[in-house]
Order: structure tokens, then C-alpha cells, then sequence
């Protein structure tokens, strides 16, 4: 009969196409990883991710957030789902302090010239970003983190990271802690006794968008912000002086198969391309490692970025190990803190 | 007369017609056991566990005591969960009972205007808030204009703030069921009322409140249990300084990775939340 014959044709050929279809599938290999996502992330899927998947068939699957906390249930769930994070310089002492990752295969990644400080034993610098203060256009201009917070001479609402390692530090240095006895590690009991002063002038913040919101709402005043989210917006000054410089540093989950290894280290290698770093650059001024990048970037803007030589001599870089081997008082501390409010 | 076996027969196929139907119930329970009692269990497992050991102790409970702070945040809590049920249904009844009394027609639009912010995520209708009540917003910069104050009042950024959102979240959840409820009423009973000679008064308070009063206490549970899982409105409308029990979870879990912690806190929420559940079903059954 016409009618089955026609039925069974169009059975095989669509199990045809489902097997071609299966087949094409399991060529993209997908890569699970965990980061902050945001502008960064976007810029990153457009400039790396694409390419990758492209030319070699590895498709990144990206989960946000990402950090220290979330690798810990994940070993501790035993599934090994995400084979990156990336971290603070804090939280990769504490990763490898306790065995969440593993050293880095440094000859595997083949990465093109970096800065040493970008390559370390169990992490891959990404990209740099800075801490740093930021203000409304219009208020008085603090110039260090004594002024920023003096509330009388400089009256105001303040908006602060509600992250103890990304405040604690500027605290302490409003109590007259220098730079320096900062990166042998934080006085807890002055850093508090500056937050408590201005307590009733805080406005904390969880999410990277928001300090410049707050300041173009003229909700806050004065902000602790990340670099990339307030340098260069219509109405804020920002000021590196005294800023935290940071490298965003991915890992590699213990746990994960040579396979996986082998495509995380392919997606390193393509972040260390100077024009991809660049490509990024142009949406975030998060930059990366490539002593290289500078060239790429237009003029006019290299004073936006954390790592431009008049920038990077005035901040400093945090203590990974003090913030590890105090983890259990700050987090005591700061819980404290900011239930007694 | 019935004799011995037709009673039985009788139960036997009561019985039957009981358990008749649990073929179509058991995937769902099956479903409801796997994906949320056997994980509440591990939880209070978790809250049991020693993380060093791994042997079962009392120790994260004993941490939970010393530190006094995670108590008063979910005292805390439980007030701010308070005043907003409280709150909402000051709003809410009359609401309600505004829409229940308007024509046909008019009803539908109420009601499509109480649902509709249902439409709009949280998070936008949180950020809202800013735009009108911060230090910048509309109200205050009028406030201002006006000359009625010299510098911003203070409406965001604490518990006030906090409950606003949430009120503004909470109340459809209010006005729906009790909306439903007050339609129930039957008509006729306010009409004998009326023959009867009460005043407006009297029918309200003595015929329809004592209605309506079993869905608004059902419904006011309903808000309360919800209003102590927020987690977006105290974050950004308390501006961080009004941490509720969902900010504390996530501090624990996803920023100190401590689970036995996080987990001795939600066992110690969900038995607190069951006594309050039980106070209220007796509560309820004496009034019936």
C-alpha cells in the first residue's frame, strides 16, 4: 500500500536525520564553568566563547555566580558539574589551602606572553580588576580612604560592597592603617570601628551594578565600586588612589577528567590572545594579562584601566594567605557585624 | 433492617472507594517524597553533622545558641513577617471588600489591576521603590519642593522600607483568596439582616466579618509564611542593613560555604514555622 510504503519511508528518513542530528550534537563538546558573568561574562562569550566553539567545536556553558563557596558543595556533593571558577586572590588560597583544585599544567595552556603575576601555581589570571572610590559628580572629592569615610566634611550616604574582602581593607585604612601594613594583614578591630561609625550612612550592595546606579539615582553619594562598573560613567569620578588591584584567577577543580583539562587549558590559551584581551577590553575595561594589551587599547582610554602604569602605582595588591588563615574570624566577625544592625 | 454483612459490605466498599483512586495520586507523591521530603531529611541530617568528623553531634546547634545572632535574625524575621501579614491585611480586606460590592464589570477590571502586578518581576517592582520613596525619589524631592522638609526622609534603606516592599509584593496573594471568599457570601443573609432591622453596622460585623474571617485568617497565614522567605526586597530595599533569615542562608551557603550552619537554622525556622502552623489550625477549630 502507497500509504505505508510512504509512512515507512518518512520513518527512516527522519531516524536518518535524528542520527545526523545526534552526531553533529556530540562533535560540540561543552565545557561547564562557573564566573561572575556579568558585562565581563557577555564581552568574554562574544570575543572568546564564539571563536572557540568555531573553530573548535567547545561549547562553554557558563553558570553565574561563581567562587570559593560554590566549588566547596560541589566537591562535597561529589559531583563535579563546573571544572572552573574564577576568585579573588583570597579565595584562591583558600581553594587550594583546602584541595578543591589542582595545580596548574602551565605547559598544557601554551600561553602567550603574560605577566608573572598573572601565573600562578593553581590559578590562570584572567583579568585585572580594581576596588576602588567613586563619587557623584557635583559632591566633594575625597582623595583617600580617611576622607571618603569622613561623614561631616564629606556628608553623604555611602554605598559599600557587602563583601567583607572587598571593604574591610578601605575601613582599616580610614583609621590611618597605611597601604603597606595592610598587605602584611588587616587591624579586624579598627576596620569594624570605621564601619560602625558610618553605619547609619550605609547603603551595602551585592551586585556589581549597582554602586553607579545608586550614585546616578542620588541615592548614595560616595561608593566602593569595582573599576569596570564606574570608570568613565556620565556623572561619577572615581579615583585609583589607594585602590585594591586584583586578579580575577580561574581554577582547576580536583575531580576533573583529562579530557575537560584539556579543553579548559585550550579556552586559557585563547583568553591569553592579546586581541582578544583587547576585544574585551572594549566593553569592560577589565584587561588582561598581555604585557602586549596596552598597544591595542585606544589612547584615550587607557587611564580607565586598573593595570595603566599611572594607575597601578598607586594601589596595591591583597594578602591571599592573611585572608585565608583568618577566614574563620572574619566570617565570625562580619556575620556579627551585620546582624547587629 | 441491615444485617451484619451488608454493614460490612458497606465498609468493605467504602474502603475500596478510599484507596480507589491512590494509582493516580502515587506518582505525585512519589514525586513530592523524592524531590522534597528525602532532601528536608538530609538537611536535618546535615544540621546533625559534624564537619570535621562526620560523626553525628549537637555541636552545630550548641554553635548556633553561643552565637546569639542567628536567633535574633530569625526573631527578627518573624516580626518583620508579622507586621507586613498584619499590615496587609488592613489593606487588603477593605480592598477586597471594595471589589467584591462594584459591578460586574468593575470587578473584572480590580481584579485584572490586583493581578497584573504579578506580570511584573520582583525585582523591577523592588527598584521601583527606589524611584519613588528613596532619598532622591519622586516623593522626596515634592516633599522637598513643598518646603515640608529640608532634608530627605528616611523611607528606605531600614525595616520600613523592607515592609513596604513586601507589602506590595504580598497583597495579591491576600486579595484573591479573600475576594473569592466574600463572593461566597450568600446574599440572602444579608437580606434577612436587613428585614430584620440590623443597622450597615451590624450586618458587617455580625454576618459578613464572621464569614469572611476563616479566609482572611487562612490567607493571612498564607502571607506570613511567605513573607519569611523573602530575599530580593530586604536586600536591596534595606539597603543590606535589614538582614532577613533568606540574606543569612545565603551569606552561609553561597559566600561561607557552611551548610551544617545553614542547616540548623532551616530546621530550627521549619519547627518554629509548625508550632505557629499548629497554633493557628487550634485556633481555628475552636472558633468552628
Amino acid at each position: 500500500m502507497p500509504k505505508a510504503r510512504l509512512f515507512g519511508l518518512t520513518a527512516v528518513s527522519a531516524a536518518a536525520l535524528m542520527a545526523f542530528a545526534i552526531s553533529a550534537f556530540a562533535q560540540v563538546k561543552e565545557l561547564h564553568v562557573m564566573h561572575a558573568g556579568g558585562q565581563w561574562g557577555d564581552a568574554v562569550a562574544k570575543c572568546v566563547d564564539a571563536d572557540l566553539l568555531k573553530e573548535k567545536d567547545i561549547k562553554i556553558v557558563v553558570e553565574t555566580p561563581g567562587g570559593y563557596a560554590k566549588l566547596a558543595a560541589q566537591a562535597k556533593s561529589g559531583a563535579i558539574n563546573n571544572v572552573s571558577t574564577d576568585g579573588s586572590t583570597s579565595e584562591l588560597s583558600r581553594m587550594a589551602a583546602e584541595g578543591l583544585i589542582e595545580e596548574i599544567d602551565w605547559a598544557a595552556i601554551d600561553p602567550k606572553p603574560m605577566f608573572d603575576e598573572a601565573k600562578n601555581k593553581y590559578g590562570f589570571g584572567s583579568s585585572y580588576y580594581s576596588t576602588i572610590m567613586a563619587w557623584r559628580k557635583g559632591v566633594p572629592a575625597p582623595s583617600n580612604w580617611v576622607e571618603f569615610f569622613d561623614t561631616e566634611k564629606f556628608p553623604g550616604k555611602r554605598a559599600l560592597p557587602d563583601y567583607p574582602d572587598y571593604v574591610l581593607p578601605f575601613a582599616a585604612m580610614a583609621d590611618g592603617m597605611t597601604p603597606e601594613e595592610i598587605s602584611k594583614g588587616i587591624d579586624l578591630d579598627r576596620a569594624f570601628k570605621t564601619l560602625r561609625r558610618v553605619k547609619k550612612d550605609s547603603i551595602w550592595w551585592q551586585a556589581g551594578a549597582q554602586p553607579p546606579q545608586l550614585l546616578k539615582d542620588n541615592e548614595a553619594q560616595y561608593a566602593i565600586s569595582w573599576s569596570g562598573r564606574v570608570v568613565g560613567q556620565e556623572g561619577v569620578e572615581t579615583s585609583f588612589n589607594q585602590g585594591m588591584l586584583d586578579v580575577s584567577w580561574f581554577v582547576v577543580a580536583k575531580g576533573a577528567t583529562d579530557e575537560q583539562k584539556k579543553m579548559l587549558y585550550q579556552w586559557f590559551h585563547d583568553q591569553t590572545i592579546p586581541e582578544k584581551q583587547a576585544c574585551v577590553a572594549q566593553y569592560i575595561s577589565y584587561p588582561g594579562p598581555s604585557p602586549e594589551l596596552e598597544k591595542l587599547l585606544p589612547k584615550d582610554k587607557l587611564d580607565q584601566f586598573p593595570t595603566y602604569s599611572e594607575n597601578k602605582k598607586v594601589q596595591w595588591l591583597p594578602n591571599g594567605d592573611w585572608w585565608f588563615k583568618n577566614a574563620a574570624e572574619i566570617e565570625k566577625r562580619w556575620n556579627e557585624f551585620k546582624l547587629e544592625q | 433492617m441491615a444485617t451484619v454483612s451488608e454493614v460490612g459490605e458497606a465498609y468493605v466498599s467504602g474502603h475500596q472507594r478510599r484507596w480507589e483512586g491512590f494509582g493516580f495520586l502515587a506518582p505525585l507523591l512519589l514525586f513530592a517524597l523524592i524531590v522534597f521530603d528525602v532532601p528536608l531529611l538530609i538537611v536535618v541530617f546535615w544540621s546533625f553533622n559534624d564537619p570535621e568528623t562526620g560523626f553525628p553531634s549537637l555541636g552545630n546547634y550548641a554553635a548556633f545558641v553561643e552565637a546569639g545572632s542567628y536567633a535574633r535574625i530569625i526573631w527578627r524575621t518573624f516580626l518583620i513577617a508579622s507586621e507586613v501579614t498584619i499590615a496587609t491585611a488592613l489593606i487588603g480586606y477593605p480592598l477586597s471588600y471594595w471589589i467584591s460590592r462594584l459591578a460586574q464589570r468593575s470587578q473584572l477590571v480590580a481584579i485584572g489591576l490586583v493581578t497584573m502586578t504579578f506580570w511584573v518581576s520582583i525585582l523591577v517592582r523592588t527598584y521601583a521603590w527606589i524611584v519613588i520613596l528613596g532619598n532622591g525619589g519622586i516623593l522626596n524631592r515634592w516633599l522637598q519642593s513643598l518646603g515640608i522638609v529640608s532634608r530627605p526622609v528616611e523611607f528606605l534603606y531600614n525595616e520600613g522600607g523592607v515592609a513596604v516592599g513586601m507589602i506590595n509584593v504580598l497583597l495579591p496573594f491576600l486579595v484573591l483568596p479573600l475576594y473569592a471568599a466574600m463572593r461566597r457570601v450568600d446574599p440572602r443573609l444579608i437580606h434577612v439582616a436587613e428585614t430584620l432591622g440590623a443597622s450597615r453596622l451590624q450586618i458587617f460585623w455580625r454576618v459578613f466579618f464572621p464569614l469572611t474571617a476563616a479566609a482572611l485568617g487562612a490567607s493571612m497565614v498564607l502571607v506570613f509564611i511567605l513573607s519569611l522567605g523573602f530575599y530580593i526586597t530586604p536586600a536591596i530595599l534595606g539597603g543590606g542593613r535589614v538582614p532577613l533569615i533568606a540574606n543569612m542562608m545565603d551569606l552561609l551557603i553561597n559566600k561561607f560555604a557552611r551548610w551544617e550552619m545553614a542547616a540548623v537554622n532551616s530546621v530550627i525556622l521549619l519547627i518554629v514555622t509548625l508550632v505557629f502552623y499548629g497554633l493557628y489550625q487550634r485556633l481555628r477549630e475552636r472558633a468552628a
